[in-house]
């Protein structure tokens, strides 16, 4: 199948996201759509799903124009989308198989009563044709969010595609987990498959695909083949501006220890941990989903109990029991799931960044909304937000700008130490730029920081020091010029090689 | 929350109170007199009460359906006391009755991890028999002059049940608003995991709520039935919901995070104006539900389609000036 788009424009009230956008996408072709956030790749992906209807513009399957109305318009002609909000498209309390063939219509698992043997059977051999390990008759709701995803794809493409989108379909899988889906994108682009694939992460991006398109302010502000690219070329296309040194790592580590884990563990998440955080020092945590390394953090925080082992923060045995004491010890940890446990959305930005810092501004039980408010004014200038107020909500800012507020609340409260788990998930390259400025500002200040990020380019050059996890344990500490993609991948994948 | 859209979402209580308040007017005489405007101030003060410890409830993302039934078991409290050990005795009794109903409502939800819809459902239930069981089904009557004048008196020629509905509501609303507490009662509706991974009491936050839902239904059982002169033991059945529905058309979010006690108080008056005035019309008071339905179903369907009403009156306004720019643009052409 060959799309071509035309002088597509779609806006949004006063707002204008497509300018006149001209693609097209051939079949047995992997095209990447690339741009900032609000540059905006997932409105076109939209457009081309029917979601929304263009406001100008032709869509061309083949040569024959079509319009699409509605989801289910674009699905017929075999276009499917896996938007970055898969779990939109899951059913949580049905079953993995029960998903798979909930949008079916040719009657092979019956109509009324349907024949769960069959769809188990049937089900069973879709997963491990994708290489996936998951039973059929689990719960959607029970599976991890990268299984959940894995499931959203399998779905997709199960549905006699001609064509695919991605919107941003690696942000919650890990190294490994990647890969598979890579596989599967290059069987589809061999089964003669169109496919489109939204995605941040350029170095992944150079690796799969045959052309590149950036949009920039709602119109193509590149397109060419990897071959005859480069990152730094995108990345300037992205921004507008060459970006120099993309991850601008300053050196702060010093002798002195603020954070000490002797032998800590969680029973079920991780077991021995032995870990040292210095002043002014980024160490990352480097491993495979479900190798401990969030479990770690989210139990120094108080939110899964320790079970064995001692913290010591500077020279006091410290143990977490509740995000309360961990913040009132100095402890402070950004979530990766910004949506679900960060942000108050309705609430302004203003008080999203004063949550954790309340008191600061209480007197006598009554809060300075004043105060409040100049000190979310100083943040917003500090971390760059972009809103036209700080009583804009919260709801009203793109992902990055979400993110910039998230880490406001937690510069609000001065950290002795800073956990950051995946600090630029779903976040642009100036924000992601923005954000590595802060963590240089912060090391420089003396903060430690543990990063776990399972974005490898930015693990290993933001950290001064990576240690690796595996099956809930530390396989290997890496310093200076050991620290490296691949060996932080060699140490996190051992077991799979022999 | 942007400060301008919270007013707003008020203010639709307002115009609506407003409209209904123009209706009547003109419709019928009695309305806008003096007494009649008072007593349906003194009608909705019971409910505004509920409503407004309903709204920290409904704030945070839960529900409270046995106010009701609270209000009926404290004014019962209340009147059984009050003989033995005097006035003051007897509101701290109905009062401490409501703490320790909501205390209960809130750790049934927080501790043990109850939705609070079925967890106060329970204790509606619960109460509403108990109530039931205490005064044998009977109204429980307090012959006290000076409680039965607190329903009756007068201070500055307003009625002293308006004047403790406005305390509360000035008390409760600038606790909401302004104070810490309020703060962690948004945060932690809008989105609990949040609220405590920034360190909030989200607990105790929402026992607090409950706890607030309580003592107001404390003060409201005393308000009614010193106005009654004795404490009905069926007297708050079927409150709930109404102050429910104040709640909601006060421009509360049932999903939390959103709101404020002045809609509340707009969306109670609102709600007892309505009753008033279906009965100046001589309105079937079978058919009074009805109309409040309907109104919740306004109030709600407004609240709901706020972007696309406003889209259409934006393109109202467009269509008008480009019916006119022909003329405009054609006068240049040769």
């Amino acid at each position: 199948m060959q799309l071509k788009l035309r002088g597509i424009r779609k806006q949004f009230g006063e707002n204008e996201v497509l300018k006149g956008i001209n693609l097209t996408v051939n079949g047995g072709e992997v095209v990447a759509l690339l741009g900032e956030n609000g540059a905006g790749k997932s409105t076109l992906a939209r457009v081309i799903s029917g979601a929304y209807p263009a406001n100008e513009g032709t869509v061309e399957i083949d040569g024959s124009r079509v319009a699409f109305h509605k989801p289910q318009d674009a699905m017929k002609a075999g276009i499917q989308v896996i938007y970055q909000e898969f779990r939109h498209n899951l059913f949580p309390q049905l079953t993995v198989a029960e998903n798979l063939y909930a949008g079916e219509r040719s009657g092979r698992h019956g109509r009324l009563w349907s024949n769960r043997v069959l769809m188990q059977k049937d089900a069973d051999e879709v997963l491990r044709s994708l290489g996936m390990a998951m039973s059929p008759r689990s719960l959607v709701r029970d599976l991890s969010v990268p299984q959940q995803q894995m499931l959203a794809i399998a779905k997709a493409i199960g549905e006699d595609a001609s064509m695919v989108i991605f919107d941003e379909p690696t942000a919650a899988l890990d190294q490994a987990e990647s890969e598979a889906l890579f596989v599967q994108v290059r069987r589809l682009r061999e089964e003669g498959v169109a496919i489109v694939y939204i995605s941040h992460r350029l170095t992944e991006v150079f690796g799969l695909v045959d052309r590149l398109v950036v949009l920039r302010d709602g119109v193509v502000a590149l397109e060419t083949i990897p071959a005859n690219s480069s990152e730094r070329e995108v990345v300037a296309a992205m921004v507008g501006r060459p970006i120099e040194n993309f991850y601008p790592k300053e050196q702060h580590a010093t002798d002195h220890t603020v954070l000490q884990l002797r032998g800590l563990s969680s029973a079920g998440h991780f077991s021995d941990v032995d870990l040292q955080v210095r002043a002014g020092e980024v160490v990352g945590i480097g491993g495979v989903q479900g190798c401990g390394k969030g479990s770690l953090l989210r139990s120094l925080y108080g939110l899964l109990p320790v079970t064995g082992g001692e913290v010591q923060l500077e020279d006091v045995v410290f143990r977490p029991t509740t995000p309360r004491a961990a913040i009132g010890s100095g402890i402070c940890y950004l979530t990766p799931d910004r949506q679900n446990e960060g942000l108050a959305v309705q609430q302004s930005i203003a008080r999203n960044i004063s949550m954790a810092t309340l008191d600061a501004v209480t007197s006598a039980g009554m809060v300075n909304a004043q105060a409040e408010e100049a000190r979310g004014e100083k943040m917003r200038s500090a971390l760059n937000i972009k809103a036209p107020s700080v009583r804009t909500p919260v709801s009203a800012l793109s992902g990055g700008n979400q993110q910039k507020v998230l880490l406001g609340r937690w510069l609000m409260a001065d950290p002795k130490v800073l956990l950051m788990e995946e600090p630029t998930r779903g976040v642009d390259v100036g924000a992601k730029a923005e954000i590595y400025r802060v963590m240089n500002e912060q090391t420089s200040r003396g903060v430690a920081i543990v990063l776990v990020s399972s974005d490898l380019p930015e693990l290993v050059e933001m950290s001064d020091r990576v240690i690796v996890m595996r099956e809930g344990r530390v396989v290997a500490e890496l310093a200076g010029d050991d620290i490296s993609q691949e060996s932080v991948l060699h140490h996190a994948l051992e077991s799979a090689t022999p | 929350m942007n400060r301008l859209s919270a007013l707003a979402l008020q203010l639709r209580a307002v115009w609506m109170l407003l409209g209904v308040a123009l209706i009547l007017f003109i419709a019928t005489p009695y309305f806008f007199t003096r007494s009649n405007l008072l007593a349906i101030a003194m009608a909705a003060s019971v409910t505004a009460l509920l409503a407004i410890g309903e709204t920290f409830v409904i704030i945070l993302g839960e529900i409270d359906l046995s106010v009701g039934a609270m209000l009926g078991f404290c004014s019962v409290i209340t009147a059984m006391v009050l003989p033995r050990a005097g006035l003051v005795m007897g509101l701290l009794a109905g009062v401490a009755a409501g703490i320790c109903t909501g205390m209960i409502n809130g750790l049934l939800v927080t501790k043990v991890n109850m939705p609070s819809f079925i967890a106060t459902l329970a204790s509606m239930s619960i109460l509403s028999g108990l109530t039931l069981y205490l005064t044998q089904g009977n109204p429980v009557g307090v012959s006290s002059d000076a409680f039965r004048s607190i329903g009756q008196a007068r201070i500055l020629a307003v009625p002293a049940p308006i004047w403790i509905l406005l305390v509360c509501a000035v008390v409760f609303g600038i606790l909401l608003a302004r104070s810490r507490f309020g703060r962690q009662v948004y945060a932690t509706g809008d989105n609990f995991e949040a609220a405590h991974l920034s360190g909030m009491p989200v607990t105790r936050v929402k026992v607090a709520a409950f706890v607030i839902s309580g003592v107001l239904a404390g003060i409201a059982g005393f308000i009614l039935t010193a106005r009654l002169g004795t404490a009905q033991p069926s007297a708050g059945k079927g409150l709930e919901l109404t102050a429910i529905a104040a709640v909601i058309i006060g421009g509360t979010s049932l999903t939390g995070g959103r709101g404020a006690v002045l809609g509340t108080v707009i969306g109670a008056l609102l709600l007892g104006t309505i009753d008033n005035g279906l009965n100046l019309l001589n309105v079937s008071p079978f058919l009074q539900d009805v109309v409040k339905g309907a109104v919740i179903l306004f109030a709600v369907f407004v609240d709901r389609n706020a972007g696309p009403i406003r889209a259409v009156v934006q393109s109202l306004k467009r269509v008008i000036p480009r019916t006119q720019s022909p003329t405009k643009e054609s006068a240049p052409t040769p």
